[in-house]
C-alpha cells in the first residue's frame, strides 16, 4: 500500500514536471491538452467566483493566456491544478478591481444567468422535478452566501483542495481559510435543512 | 466542555476528510460529537454543504474550448516573435559593444593622429571619437528600428534565432 502510494506520488511529480517543461517552452500541444483536461474545473471554479457564465467564459480564456505568459514561472513541483487556480484567482480579482473598486464580498447582485448545470439524475418526471427544486434551492443557497466564502467551499468540496493549499491559493492566513469554511458551511445551514421540510 | 475543545471537534471535522486525522483524534472526536450537539450539527451541516457545492456541475462548451485554444496558439505565436526580435536587439547590441571595444583604440590613434596633421582642434577630435567608436552600436540600432522584423527573415541572424528556439524545445 505504502509502495503504491509512493508510485502514485512518483506519477504524479513526473506528470507535473513534464507540464512544467511543457509550459516552458510554451508547447503548444501541452497547452491544448492542459485546456481540454482542466476545462470544466476551471470554468466551475471562475463560476463560483463571478456567478455569471458570461465573465467565467472571458475569464477562461484570460487565465489560460496568462498560463502561457507564466508557464515559465511553474516549477512542477506543486500541483498544476493548484497553480492553475491561483492564476484564475488572480485573473478574477484583477478583473473585479477594474469593474468596479468594491470587494469581493460585494458582489452579490450579479446578474442572475444560469450558472450551473444539474447533474442529470435520473429520467423519471418525479425525480427531475424533484431535481430541480433541489437546483434551485441549493443555487439560492449558494447565491446567498458571499463570495469568500463560496469560493473555498468549491474549492474544499470540488476540487477536495487541503486547507493549506486553498491559503496559499488565496493568498491568505490557514486560520482565515478556516474561518470562511466554518462561516461558509454556517451560513449555507438554514437553506439546506429547510430544503427536506 | 471548553470552548477549546469546540474549537478542536469543528477543526477535525474540516480536516477529516481531505487531510485526514489519526485513530486517537478520530475516537477523541467520536465521544465528543456524542456529547456535543453543537459540533454535530457543524458535521451534519458540513455534509450537506458538500453535498450542495457538489451536486452542481458546469461544462465548458466545444466552442469555448476551441476559442480558447486559438487564441492561446496565436498569443504563443506572439510571444515567440517577440522573444525572437529581443533576442536579435540583444545580439546585435553585444556585436555592436564587441567592434566598438575592438575598434576604440584605432579610433582614439587616429584622432591623435588627425591633431597632429591637420591641427585640428581637440574640442572637436574628441567627440568625433566617442562619435566613431559608438557608431556600429548606432548602425546596429538604427538598422533594428528602421526595419520590421520580416526584414531579417532568411538572415544570418534569423537563422541563429531558429536554432537557438530549436535548442529551448
Amino acid at each position: 500500500m505504502v509502495a503504491a502510494a509512493f508510485s502514485a506520488l512518483a506519477m504524479m511529480e513526473t506528470e507535473e514536471a513534464q507540464i512544467a517543461t511543457g509550459l516552458r517552452r510554451r508547447d503548444p500541444e501541452v497547452l491544448d491538452a492542459l485546456i481540454e483536461q482542466y476545462q470544466h474545473r476551471l470554468l466551475r471554479y471562475l463560476v463560483h467566483l463571478t456567478r455569471d457564465r458570461a465573465t467565467a467564459e472571458d475569464l477562461f480564456q484570460e487565465t489560460w493566456i496568462r498560463v502561457l505568459e507564466k508557464g515559465h514561472q511553474y516549477d512542477g513541483k506543486s500541483r498544476f491544478a493548484t497553480w492553475l487556480m491561483t492564476i484564475a484567482h488572480n485573473v478574477a480579482i484583477d478583473h473585479l478591481r477594474k469593474r468596479r473598486p468594491v470587494s469581493l464580498d460585494e458582489m452579490r447582485d450579479a446578474e442572475a444567468a444560469a450558472p450551473f448545470e444539474p447533474v442529470s439524475d435520473g429520467p423519471s418526471p418525479f425525480e427531475q422535478v424533484s431535481a430541480l427544486e433541489d437546483r434551485a434551492r441549493i443555487q439560492a443557497a449558494l447565491e446567498q452566501i458571499p463570495p469568500i466564502f463560496r469560493e473555498v467551499l468549491a474549492l474544499r468540496f470540488q476540487e477536495q483542495m487541503k486547507l493549506e493549499e486553498i491559503a496559499k491559493l488565496i493568498n491568505i492566513p490557514l486560520a482565515t481559510v478556516k474561518t470562511r469554511l466554518y462561516r461558509g458551511v454556517m451560513a449555507l445551514r438554514p437553506a439546506l435543512m429547510g430544503g427536506g421540510e | 466542555m471548553n470552548g477549546h475543545e469546540h474549537q478542536r471537534a469543528i477543526d477535525l471535522i474540516s480536516r477529516r476528510e481531505i487531510e485526514g486525522v489519526t485513530e486517537a483524534e478520530a475516537r477523541w472526536l467520536q465521544s465528543h460529537l456524542a456529547e456535543c450537539t453543537e459540533c454535530s450539527e457543524y458535521e451534519l451541516a458540513m455534509g450537506s454543504a458538500e453535498q450542495a457545492v457538489r451536486s452542481f456541475t458546469v461544462m465548458a462548451t466545444g466552442s469555448l474550448m476551441a476559442s480558447t485554444q486559438a487564441r492561446v496558439r496565436a498569443r504563443a505565436v506572439e510571444l515567440r516573435e517577440r522573444e525572437s526580435r529581443r533576442f536579435l536587439v540583444a545580439i546585435s547590441f553585444a556585436v555592436g559593444v564587441v567592434f566598438s571595444t575592438l575598434s576604440a583604440w584605432a579610433w582614439w590613434k587616429l584622432g591623435g593622429w588627425m591633431v597632429e596633421r591637420f591641427s585640428l582642434p581637440s574640442a572637436i577630435v574628441g567627440p568625433g571619437v566617442v562619435f566613431f567608436w559608438l557608431l556600429p552600436a548606432i548602425v546596429l540600432g538604427v538598422l533594428l528600428m528602421a526595419f520590421p522584423e520580416s526584414s531579417f527573415e532568411g538572415s544570418v541572424m534569423q537563422l541563429l534565432m531558429k536554432d537557438r528556439q530549436r535548442g529551448i524545445q
